[in-house]
């Protein structure tokens, strides 16, 4: 397809340019119909319609196509959709989600999770698609804003006149007063109207609100910002979203960071019966919350295993819901607690069965315990524990969670009457679980002789209750809000104004005007037709049309 | 009197003045075919009583809205009776201001249908006034809910004109392939429409029977740790159960019909809450719909779009697809400040993170996903007119399953709306 670029009034125009940028003749033969005109982008050329394209134009050109932009748009939404149909992994906080889908959903919820559907915002695919929805809208708009601008910053006022009889708000009638002050008049009347006018004798140019057509690609780049924003989320230490378990009185590293944070004091109220309405009588409705929570910063031996790492205090504030601590972009918030009582610690004594003899006792902590003991002519050496005692699939001990819900421990007893390797026992400081697992069972070829047990209440320590907190970090958000703001001004620049121009032309006493607007031909028909009645010329605003699309 | 019974008491108002100023704009419409008047003269003076009429019905709703934000002391969008009341509000203040531009007495004919529907589907949710979790209330959420309310009014109004200019173009008497095609499609979507009138009716007549039937439905839940346990809870019917709770044993049932136990029994893969009652719900409505839309037929001898069809005559279809293009363009920025921008600041307060992937907000992007999909198509050739209208009628859809479906069939963090 070779088009002979150089339109009649001699001006050369790029390959691709669908109406001369200068008088706005159309160019194309396909074109020379009686048909409005295409007036997107005023018919420039893109810079996508290139004779010859190397591959990156071929990559360019796909990018280019809104074709293409609605069609991601639509997958976007069709994958969104997906992850709509069972609640995805990031609503669990707690628990493995491999245990939810299939047992709650059958083979639907088996195949959802084994496909990735549970973690669909997080999948590849969708990030792909949100990557190449951001190239979209930068290419998209480069190809377009910048040949645009091009032609609306340098236009002629004389316009060709099957340019003008070609669009969609068409007049034309034989003027019985000379075509200068026609066009004067006419100047005066949309001057009236807030149109800039640029007459060239018995020509004429009107137009207002161009900005509007920026309107879009403002949008684009309030969108594009808002994307990378999103994608910043990437980069390491832009972003953190855990979920950190804090006892009373214990300070847990924050992973990642250098930071620790300790809880020193944890607080609950409920409501009085008083306060709660008759449905509720007798619940236990927390009122308020709080964790009073220092933060701490490593200065030294941070990740060294053996030295106890350095740490020095940097804020100090009670968190509570919606009262986040906060210290240099990093946010601790309350997300849940646990006052149930949890064991911290138990004072087992071990007792011979057969004499009665209490040889002594000693402190069994639930976390970190110490590895060996030494009780009477005893030796006890703790070779493991579980913090939630079960028997694995595979037969083996294991433990469900990290919460002292069922302690268990392991011990190597050695001493006088015992075997010179030692004997194991098995240990459930908890009189429920040591039934529930029969830990006499177990512990049969040494139970009838030596037995530990706490003797009464004084034995045994509680923890105070644990707090749940929410530590993020979110760098990009500052940016996450300007682009929302920059998108905001652009839609509504695109969407509340539009671009409306009139031409306008005397030939030989034949007055011909044509007009295009943007968007609202109905208020582009009522501009023109206002503007003749003024004139003394009456026209009904539906009959300037000339047909073709809206839009 | 206190505040919120006034209240009760516009709202009322509100919806008779709405049904009359659907009437009227009926009369405006069809009237002017009738003998012995001037068409035009009958147009205005009828489109004018019924404007008035429907300007009322805003006023007495706005009265309503406010007398209960003083009488409750907070703003009323925060159960789903009070959003779709709010919603029906929106639409009036959105189709006066696309009247306002436009002045087409038919775009009235098909609004205020629509409102009156709306506010007539939430007053079937509970109306009493529900004190609001406080950590919720923020300015942020007043702000939120009524800016996305305004945005969706608009899209409702596209709704309309689309679905006009639909009526108003299919060829209903074509034979071709195309043209039953899109017969069958405008068919569907009216009988949907008759659908939830009959939903509405349906809960109303046996709201005001006084029917009840309840049950214990045990349910079995399966916990991330592999922990099964078992709860058992009552579920109460406002309707005869057709199908009853899975898994779940009759405690009392008034017979209805000679109907005297439940027919069927919810599907297991239904999980929702109370799926049970809402699935029943849903075939009553089916099957009164139905039944209505099978008489209607009778009674006309003709499919309902072919009946309306002539009341759309000299109605020129090119500003019908205008109207529908322009209120998507005044409601999309609307939309996006209030169901996303707002939304964001909003979830950022509350949850502590702009975006969290709640199916609600998903479904919102979803809206918006649609609707720009809408905007771009615009600018091709051969997506005006019907393809565009089609659009706009798929649109709404998509908004009323974010405001509605979303609550009744996934729960998350907006489910506090979900009842009946």
């Amino acid at each position: 397809m070779i088009h002979n670029t150089k339109c009649e009034c001699g001006h050369q125009n790029h390959i691709g340019t669908v109406l001369c940028e200068a008088c706005g003749k159309p160019l194309r033969e396909d074109m020379q119909s009686q048909e409005p005109l295409e007036m997107r982008y005023d018919g420039v050329a893109r810079r996508s319609q290139k004779s010859n394209p190397n591959i990156i134009d071929r990559v360019w050109n796909f990018f280019s196509s809104v074709k293409i932009a609605v069609y991601l748009i639509i997958i976007t939404l069709l994958g969104s959709i997906l992850g709509t149909l069972l609640p995805q992994e990031n609503t669990f906080i707690r628990g493995n989600p491999a245990d939810y889908y299939g047992p709650n959903h059958g083979w639907f919820g088996e195949l959802y999770y084994q496909l990735g559907f549970s973690r669909t915002y997080e999948s590849w695919w969708f990030i792909t698609l949100l990557v190449m929805i951001g190239t979209s809208l930068v290419i998209c708009s480069l190809d377009r804003v910048l040949p645009l601008y091009r032609a609306l910053s340098k236009q002629q006022i004389r316009k060709h006149l099957s340019f003008i009889t070609r669009q969609k708000v068409v007049y034309t009638r034989e003027l019985d007063v000379p075509g200068e002050d026609f066009a004067r008049d006419m100047e005066a009347q949309l001057k009236r109207r807030h149109y800039r006018v640029h007459r060239e004798g018995d020509a004429l140019l009107a137009e207002k609100n161009r900005f509007s057509r920026w309107g879009p690609y403002i949008n684009h780049i309030g969108l594009i910002i808002f994307l990378l924003a999103v994608l910043a989320r990437s980069i390491p230490g832009w972003y953190m979203d855990e979920y950190v378990t804090v006892p009373e009185g214990e300070a847990v590293a924050i992973e990642n960071t250098n930071y620790y944070i300790k809880n020193e004091k944890f607080t609950v109220d409920y409501y009085t019966d008083e306060e709660l309405p008759d449905h509720l009588q007798g619940q236990l409705r927390p009122k308020l919350y709080k964790t009073q929570a220092v933060l701490y910063e490593c200065t030294a031996n941070c990740n060294d295993l053996v030295e106890e790492p350095v740490l020095e205090e940097v804020k100090r504030h009670d968190i509570i819901v919606n009262s986040p601590l906060s210290y240099k972009g990093l946010h601790a918030y309350q997300f849940d607690f646990d006052d149930t009582p949890k064991l911290a610690a138990v004072q087992p004594s071990l007792i011979n069965k057969e004499t009665g003899e209490n040889y002594g006792s000693f402190e069994l902590r639930m976390i970190n315990p110490e590895l060996n003991y030494k009780v009477g002519p005893y030796e006890l050496e703790l070779r493991s524990q579980y913090m939630e005692f079960a028997i694995g699939e595979d037969g083996n001990p294991t433990s469900l969670s990290r919460d002292p819900n069922a302690p268990a421990f392991f011990f190597i007893i050695k001493g006088p009457g015992l075997s010179e390797k030692g004997e194991t026992y098995l240990y459930f400081p908890r009189q429920v679980d040591k039934q529930r697992f029969s830990q006499d069972q177990i512990n049969r070829h040494i139970s009838d002789r030596l037995e530990l047990s706490v003797g009464s209440m004084e034995g045994v320590t509680f923890a105070g209750a644990t707090s749940f907190l929410n530590i993020r970090v979110d760098t990009a958000m500052p940016y996450v809000w300007v682009g929302a703001a920059i998108s905001m001004i652009g839609l509504i620049m695109g969407f509340y104004w539009n671009h409306r121009r009139i031409w306008l032309r005397v030939d030989n006493g034949k007055l011909s005007l044509g007009a295009h607007t943007n968007k609202n031909w109905y208020g582009m028909r009522s501009d023109v037709a206002s503007a003749f009645k003024k004139m003394g010329i009456e026209v009904d605003p539906k009959s300037l049309d000339n047909g073709g699309k809206n839009s | 009197m206190n505040w919120v019974e006034f209240s009760s008491d516009a709202f009322i108002a509100a919806f008779f003045l709405y049904c009359f100023g659907f009437m009227f704009y009926v009369i405006a419409v069809a009237g002017k075919k009738w003998s012995n008047r001037d068409p035009e003269l009958h147009v205005k003076r009828w489109a004018r009583i019924a404007y008035i009429v429907s300007a009322l019905g805003l006023l007495a709703h706005l009265t309503f809205f406010f007398t209960r934000w003083i009488g409750s002391g907070q703003i009323p969008t925060s159960n789903m009776y009070e959003f779709m009341t709010f919603l029906g509000m929106a639409i009036m203040i959105a189709f006066i201001i696309v009247n306002a531009i436009y002045r087409k007495p038919v775009l009235g004919m098909f609004s205020l249908p629509l409102v009156v529907l709306i506010v007539a589907y939430a007053s079937v949710f509970p109306q009493e006034v529900q004190p609001l979790v406080p950590a919720l209330n923020s300015i942020w959420l007043k702000v939120h809910v009524t800016t996305a309310a305004l945005g969706e009014a608009f899209f409702a109004v596209a709704f309309a004109a689309g679905l006009m200019y639909l009526l108003r173009v299919v060829d209903f008497k074509g034979t071709g392939k195309k043209a039953r095609r899109a017969q069958r499609w405008v068919e569907f979507t009216l009988y949907v429409i008759v659908v939830i009138i009959a939903f509405i009716a349906t809960v109303f007549i046996f709201r005001g029977m006084g029917y009840q039937a309840s049950f214990t439905q045990e349910l079995v839940n399966i916990d991330s740790r592999g922990v099964e346990t078992t709860t058992v809870q009552e579920v109460d019917y406002g309707m005869p159960p057709i199908f009853k709770p899975y898994n779940s044993e009759v405690v009392e049932m008034e017979s209805f019909l000679g109907m005297s136990k439940p027919l069927f029994e919810t599907p297991s893969w239904m999980e929702g809450v109370n799926a049970g009652r809402k699935l029943n719900t849903i075939v009553w409505s089916i099957l009164i719909g139905s039944l209505l839309y099978g008489l209607l037929r009778l009674a006309l001898r003709k499919p309902l779009g072919a009946v309306i069809h002539p009341l759309m005559d000299g109605i020129d279809p090119d500003d019908l697809d205008e109207i529908t293009y322009r209120a998507i363009a005044i409601g999309f920025p609307v939309f996006t400040l209030g169901a996303l921008i707002f939304a964001m600041i909003w979830a950022n307060i509350a949850w502590s993170r702009f975006w969290g992937w709640d199916p609600k907000e998903v479904w919102a992007l979803i809206t918006w996903l649609f609707y720009s999909a809408y905007l771009h198509l615009r600018l091709s050739r051969g997506w005006q007119g019907a393809p565009s209208a089609w659009l706009a009628v798929i649109g709404f859809v998509i908004v009323m399953f974010t405001l509605i479906g979303v609550n009744l069939v996934i729960s998350g963090l907006h489910s506090y709306a979900g009842v009946s």
